[in-house]
């Protein structure tokens, strides 16, 4: 399981602040562990107009989920004509992944989105579905570790969207720089009432 | 799959390791005691049923998880070249997939006129060739003359073959300008020991050969034997993810040694290569 789980290596984290939520994730594509393929493979997945998807763990899995999310948010839409609230994709996330319970999906998500009140909301998952929500960030991917270190010292609450990005930029490359199979650069959403900030992240490339 | 503990019985009574009060320390001036205690037969070994397999058997049976997993995950190389020789490594101890450090000092000088590489295991590959040292001086003191490269990379290669199946874990490289010229041996944990022109040791070793195979030429200049080295180290870092951290180029000539780069980061090399070729460096 845990062989699966560090095939291709990522590092995924969503912090929340005043009004305004933000994730990151690193942009390696790594195969068997130790060999680099490319620095630009997609981990964050945009699911409303104010909430992401992050999916750490086999790149496969994270790209057939992300997929599946896709299908399941514009049958969403179709049928009820309204937008889906970022505590609801996690509860579908969750029930998605429990469908799996026996022959589960490799991935470990994490939501980060702005509900219609323009409260932040992040919550990570484990495989098999369950939910943890967290008043104020949330890690995940092979890093998980070294970022818990890095955002327990660095977050605070009350941040603005600037004050978001400093902290979620450093924070990621900082525990990546700690992990041979995340990193080779990096990519920021920022969710705020008005606006998606996304930046790439130049990183060390080692 | 069900494998035998290993008897760890001998941890119970703690008090049969400490020394008695009547012991009295070696009063050898020239610490040959220390040399001996280097010879397999004085080596202290666990006191368990299988002495020779503990490390191997502590691995397997996972009553330690992790005390076994040394930091590994590296890139060497050497070449020989019309100048002498250039011997480059990486500097990140990776165990697993944690970065241990990215200031390592793979390179072991072991005399002023030898060089010799570490990649797996550190503590084997540090030891092992600072006995080399003194063993090389030893040899020195006795022959009236300096240790060939052959001679000394066969000294070690023989300490490794009488540990084989013990579990050290180290591939190194020893390179050195004697009588007959510039010579560059790999040794390797099991005893093997090879000659060549042409050698990179380590899991980023395949990115290396790829780089160092394309620009290799016998009448490289010294600059471009050096620049040689260091692209090598850099696109094995890159895409190895157990090599990382700073680019060491040593020159080894008809004098002795010479550090040529201390450290250089790979990932301003990264960049500098990437404009080099117009492109922006995160493809």
């Amino acid at each position: 399981m845990s062989g699966l789980m560090e095939y291709n290596g990522s590092a995924i984290v969503a912090m929340t602040g005043e009004n305004c939520v933000g994730i990151a994730a690193d942009t390696r594509h790594g195969i068997r562990q130790l060999q680099t393929v490319s620095c630009n493979r997609q981990k964050t997945f945009q699911v409303t107009d104010q909430c992401f998807v992050g999916l750490a763990g086999l790149a496969t899995d994270v790209q057939t989920l992300s997929q599946l999310l896709n299908f399941r948010m514009k049958l969403f839409t179709l049928r009820e004509e309204r937008k889906m609230q970022p505590r609801m994709i996690g509860n579908m996330i969750s029930s998605m992944l429990y469908e799996k319970r026996f022959g589960p999906w490799f991935t470990e998500p994490v939501v980060a989105g702005l509900d219609d009140n323009h409260k932040p909301f992040v919550c990570a998952f484990d495989f098999i579905g369950c939910l943890s929500t967290a008043e104020d960030f949330v890690v995940s991917g092979t890093t998980s570790e070294q970022l818990f270190g890095v955002c327990e010292s660095f977050w605070r609450p009350g941040m603005n969207k600037d004050e978001l990005f400093e902290t979620l930029s450093q924070c990621l490359l900082s525990g990546v720089d700690r992990d041979c199979l995340a990193g080779w650069g990096g990519v920021v959403h920022v969710i705020t009432p008005d606006e998606i900030i996304t930046k790439k992240l130049k990183g060390r490339m080692d | 799959m069900a494998v035998a503990a290993v008897d760890m019985s001998f941890m119970e009574d703690p008090s049969i390791f400490s020394k008695s009060r009547y012991h009295q320390d070696d009063e050898d001036n020239f610490n040959l005691a220390d040399l001996r205690a280097c010879e397999p037969q004085a080596f202290a070994m666990a006191p368990v049923a299988n002495p020779k397999s503990f490390c191997l058997d502590i691995k397997k049976s996972g009553e330690a998880p992790k005390l076994m997993d040394f930091m590994k995950g590296t890139t060497t190389l050497g070449f020989v070249f019309q100048g002498g020789i250039i011997i480059a490594v990486d500097s990140r101890a990776s165990m697993g997939s944690y970065i241990g450090s990215q200031t390592v000092k793979k390179v072991i000088e072991i005399n002023d006129f030898l060089l010799g590489t570490i990649a797996g295991g550190a503590a084997d590959g540090s030891f092992w060739e600072r006995h080399l040292n003194r063993l090389c001086r030893m040899h020195e003191l006795r022959e009236k003359e300096r240790i060939s490269v052959a001679a000394a990379s066969k000294l070690l290669a023989n300490i490794f073959w009488q540990y084989r199946g013990q579990g050290l874990s180290c591939g190194t490289m020893v390179a050195g300008w004697d009588k007959k010229g510039p010579s560059l041996y790999m040794v390797d944990d099991q005893g093997d020991r090879h000659k060549g022109n042409v050698f990179s040791v380590g899991s980023g070793s395949t990115f290396a050969y790829g780089v160092l195979d394309t620009g290799y030429r016998f009448d490289l200049t010294v600059d471009e034997a050096v620049e040689l080295g260091r692209r090598s180290i850099y696109h094995a870092t890159h895409r190895d993810g157990a090599s990382g951290g700073v680019a060491r180029v040593y020159h080894v000539h008809e004098k002795g040694w010479t550090k040529v780069i201390a450290g250089e980061d790979v990932n301003k090399l990264h960049y500098m290569y990437a404009a080099e070729k117009n492109l922006k460096g995160d493809e």
